[in-house]
């Protein structure tokens, strides 16, 4: 039986691995943990590609032809993402793939749509070794280098010189915070955590003896960082409390409850759930599961790649050229143009806090 | 047709450490649940010395002694323990391995992983990976099929079925127990060179424990100890994984269902390999 | 001080899970890798009882260890129970497959999404420089008398005088007219029970994700190894111990001279077990002798 069934499925990948391209269709991959440690982030991106992609096709498409979405999994590894790329190119002919969330994911992904001259955006991977990942890789979530330098800014605005950081060991939060430890010097308390630490007691334990004026949450899902948000609070200690965009979500508040009154965050403007974006993807696809800027950065992703395509067709080669030669593009999260190593450029951030149980934009974070 | 020639490519890939798995785990009936250990060991070992001095000969050599010595630990410590004791004991280290590689970013890059490994200057096309990695296989399961018919073989059937008996006919359990995690060392130092290289990157995500459960599915199914079950085995599960990517199913049911297909099929096949697996030890 | 106090809390979450563990092993000589994810289903149907169907939160718990104890018997009917007679390994691979399918069912049903049976901050009261909640206070206090109770039961009750006879030697217990097969199915159960009891307790105390299944079943196991086989009070105590030493690798400043770099936290139970497992490899209780 399990034979039987492990051979028709050879066949069919075997079958399948000939298929002659649809030219009804404009066919667009997506690859991103759906399953596995990270699929929040997955899931949530691939919601707000599919809210992008469902728009399009509401109102006509692009020159008329429809966007068909090829979803694939890749498990926030290397190896998974390879093969699902190589399906997307090999079999299912795409003309352009929105993804991977992990850095790992676009890193193994990118010799492979270099090779077949597919361009590829990611909408989530911050590590810094993406710029030089290739010409047809891009991505409209900024490298850590903005981001950081927002939040350097800001420190440095409100004076303060002693920093404690409690960091997840994930590949976003490492460059979070190494770009951070460039851009603002060191850090008074610096320590890393495994992946899903929910304990911190012991740490914040040693923190009350320790001299700093702002704390950084910078975990990699709203459990975390709510949970070393709360029990900072748990011990009494006051300071002021600031994480990134993996902490602005609702699950953050849902879980730290008041705990994380006044929690700060930085942020792209206009991610909330009380903008018309946020309404949309709300009522679409439910409430995101980490952050609703990761669904933001995913949908304008498929946004300028519609543009790209309506302006210049499918060639992949053409594309790309549309793309570095882009001066903007307004998404959902910013008037944004590509560098020349793809990566984005002119993205703001504001400063964000939650006050009374909701999150409310205070000012720009200007980058400086 | 790239999509099947990777396919192949990432199973002849995969195979030879899954094929030292099947020697001590269906064989040996030892317990050895941390094979992915070694596979972080032979991965960081041979290209962080390879990228270091830009010289392919040292790295492989780097790797070779890491990974003997990484076998001849675990060999040791099995020496020491009861199976199960052992069994928990492996899983231990290779999350011990793990944790060391997350956190020691000055040698690894920790969580961020190694980008843009080098290939062999001859390897460039899905194409070239899978035939190269196909020959590899091939030679290897000559060399264990060498290994298995032989002495060896049957000593090491031995020491499963009844240990004391084994070792009152003069079979050196250490010794041959000691070849036995060196050979899976081996596997997993032929298997890691090729598949980082081909995907360009050496990533901790690419060693946690799904792939592990993969390779106690592959052992189980095709006859634990069969050479030639293994090999079938891992044809047939890994083209029904990618294979499940084809079926027109929304996303992020997928995933999950997937979890449970296999969790399914591991359950059955397990059912059906009891016999095999585990045999109930005859007593007089 | 504030250091014991957190070792208290982490290490009653992980005694009670640890407890169960130890009894099933010792009587049935079998691995529940399946444990975690039944830990998670008892927090999860909490959460969902009492955040979504706003039942009061005392039944919330109850019904959750029922649920807990509902699909630990189903565990033991599929994964354990065909397989354990036949070769004791066995289990350790069909409760493994058992484990992805409920991984799957779980991420099916409640979805990728953290979920906390209490939100928000806690009421905290300090005393002599320590901080604690009434919730955390709460929990230390049921866990030990949960413990208590079973320690009873176990040494002054003949139901407890009949489980360790089955533990001592199953075939003599079963000529006495023990059930030893009710026995087993019974224990198999409660360590379901003590799991989802945890399960619980990490939902009230911090958030429940899919994926902190296995480094509690990993933790669980540390603690029974280092205990030695069947000693359910060497689990009990080395779960403690190692709770300990994970708040205080991180919390002291070693020699004056430097921090240990957090990552390592979790490793710590990781090594220990290793360390003990050389030095006493048939654990700190057991008896060390090796059977063909």
């Amino acid at each position: 039986m399990k034979r039987l069934l492990a051979c028709t499925s050879f066949l069919a990948v075997a079958l399948t691995a000939c298929q002659p391209a649809n030219s009804d269709v404009i066919k667009i991959g997506f690859i991103g943990p759906l399953t596995g440690d990270a699929a929040a982030y997955g899931v949530d991106t691939l919601n707000g590609v599919q809210l992008k992609v469902e728009e399009i096709n509401a109102s006509g498409g692009i020159d008329g032809k429809k966007i068909q979405l090829v979803p694939e999994d890749s498990k926030c590894n290397g190896s998974d993402a390879a093969t699902a790329t190589q399906k997307l190119t090999g079999v299912d002919h795409v003309v352009a793939i929105v993804g991977g969330s992990c850095s790992s994911e676009t890193l193994a992904a990118a010799p492979i749509v270099e090779a077949t001259k597919t361009p590829l955006m990611s909408p989530l991977s911050s590590s810094p070794d993406l710029t030089e990942a290739g010409e047809y890789v891009f991505r409209d979530y900024p490298s850590d280098a903005l981001k950081t330098k927002a939040m350097a800014a800001y420190f440095k605005a409100e004076g303060f010189t002693n920093v404690a950081v409690i960091t997840e060991n994930t590949d976003f939060a490492q460059g979070f915070r190494q770009s951070l430890a460039k851009d603002f010097g060191t850090f008074v308390f610096d320590e890393v955590v495994e992946p899903g630490t929910k304990d911190f007691r012991s740490l914040v334990t040693r923190l009350k003896s320790a001299e700093f004026d702002v704390f950084v949450a910078n975990g990699q899902s709203p459990a975390t960082i709510s949970a070393m948000v709360v029990q900072l609070r748990e011990q009494g200690l006051t300071q002021l409390a600031i994480t990134h965009d993996a902490g602005q979500a609702e699950e953050t508040i849902t879980i730290g409850g008041d705990g994380v009154e006044n929690l700060q965050a930085i942020n792209v403007p206009s991610l909330g759930e009380e903008t018309a974006f946020g309404k949309n993807l709300v009522e679409k696809h439910g409430k995101p599961r980490g952050a609703i800027a990761f669904a933001g950065h995913a949908y304008d992703a498929v946004g300028v790649l519609a543009q790209a395509i309506d302006e210049v067709g499918t060639d992949g080669a053409a594309i790309q050229k549309y793309l570095n030669d882009l001066t903007s593009y307004k998404g959902v999260v910013g008037d944004f143009s590509f560098d020349d190593n793809g990566d984005v450029v002119g993205i703001n951030y504001k400063l964000i806090e939650v006050q009374d149980g909701k999150w409310v934009e205070l000012r720009d974070a200007p980058v400086q | 047709m790239t999509f099947l020639l990777h396919v192949i490519a990432i199973t002849a890939m995969s195979a030879p450490h899954i094929l030292g798995y099947n020697l001590i785990l269906g064989k040996g009936k030892i317990l050895h649940f941390g094979p992915l250990g070694t596979s972080i060991i032979a991965s960081y070992v041979t290209f962080l010395v390879t990228m270091t001095f830009s010289n392919y000969f040292l790295g492989l050599l780097a790797g070779l002694v890491a990974v003997v010595a990484v076998s001849s630990l675990f060999a040791w410590i099995s020496f020491r323990m009861e199976p199960d004791g052992f069994g928990v004991m492996s899983i231990a280290m290779h999350l011990s391995f793990l944790a060391v590689v997350l956190n020691w970013h000055s040698v690894t890059r920790g969580a961020l992983g190694i980008p843009r490994v080098p290939r062999f200057p001859f390897l460039e096309t899905p194409a070239d990976f899978a035939l190269f990695a196909v020959v590899i296989v091939v030679l290897w399961i000559a060399f264990l099929w060498v290994l298995d018919r032989g002495s060896y073989g049957r000593k090491l059937a031995a020491l499963s079925e009844q240990e004391w008996q084994a070792k009152s006919l003069g079979i050196d359990r250490r010794t041959v127990h000691w070849v036995a995690f060196v050979v899976v060392g081996l596997g997993a130092l032929l298997t890691n060179i090729q598949f980082h290289q081909y995907i360009f990157l050496v990533h901790p995500n690419d060693f946690n424990f799904a792939y592990l459960i993969f390779m106690i599915m592959v052992v189980v199914a095709g006859k634990p100890g069969s050479i030639f079950g293994c090999v079938l085995s891992l044809i047939l599960l890994s083209f029904l994984r990618e294979g499940i990517r084809f079926l027109p199913l929304d996303a992020d049911v997928l995933g999950p269902l997937r979890l449970i297909i296999f969790g399914v099929i591991l359950l059955g096949v397990v059912y059906w390999r009891r016999d095999v697996l585990f045999p109930k030890p005859r007593s007089i | 001080m504030q250091l014991l106090v957190n070792a208290l809390i982490a290490g009653s979450l992980a005694a009670l899970i640890a407890g169960g563990l130890a009894v099933v092993y010792g009587v049935l000589g079998v691995f529940n890798l399946a444990l975690g994810q039944l830990a998670l289903i008892g927090g999860y149907t909490t959460w969902w009882l009492y955040q979504v169907l706003h039942l009061p939160l005392g039944l919330s718990i109850i019904l959750g260890l029922a649920c807990g104890a509902l699909v630990t018997w189903v565990t033991f009917e599929i994964a354990v129970r065909p397989f354990f007679k036949h070769h004791r390994f066995l289990p350790l691979v069909t409760t493994i497959a058992w484990s992805m399918i409920l991984d799957g069912l779980i991420l099916l049903v409640f979805e990728e999404r953290p979920r906390s049976i209490l939100p928000g901050l806690k009421h905290i009261y300090e005393f002599s420089g320590i901080r604690i909640s009434l919730e955390q206070g709460l929990l230390i206090l049921a866990t030990l008398v949960i413990l208590l109770s079973f320690a009873y039961v176990f040494h002054r009750t003949s139901l407890g005088r009949r489980i360790r006879a089955v533990v001592q030697h199953e075939h003599a217990a079963l000529s006495l007219g023990v059930p030893a097969g009710l026995l087993h199915g019974f224990l198999f159960v409660l360590s379901g029970v003590f799991a989802a009891a945890g399960g619980i307790f990490i939902g009230i105390d911090q958030s429940l994700t899919p994926t902190l299944a296995f480094p509690l079943t990993i933790k669980a196991y540390a603690a029974i190894i280092a205990g030695g086989k069947g000693n359910l009070w060497g689990a009990i105590l080395f779960a403690y111990v190692i709770a300990l030493l994970e708040q205080l690798l991180v919390g002291v400043h070693w020699f004056g001279a430097f921090y240990v770099p957090a990552g390592y936290q979790q490793t710590v139970a990781l090594l220990f077990i290793i360390v003990i497992l050389l030095i006493k490899p048939a654990g700190f209780f057991g008896n060390s002798s090796r059977t063909a």
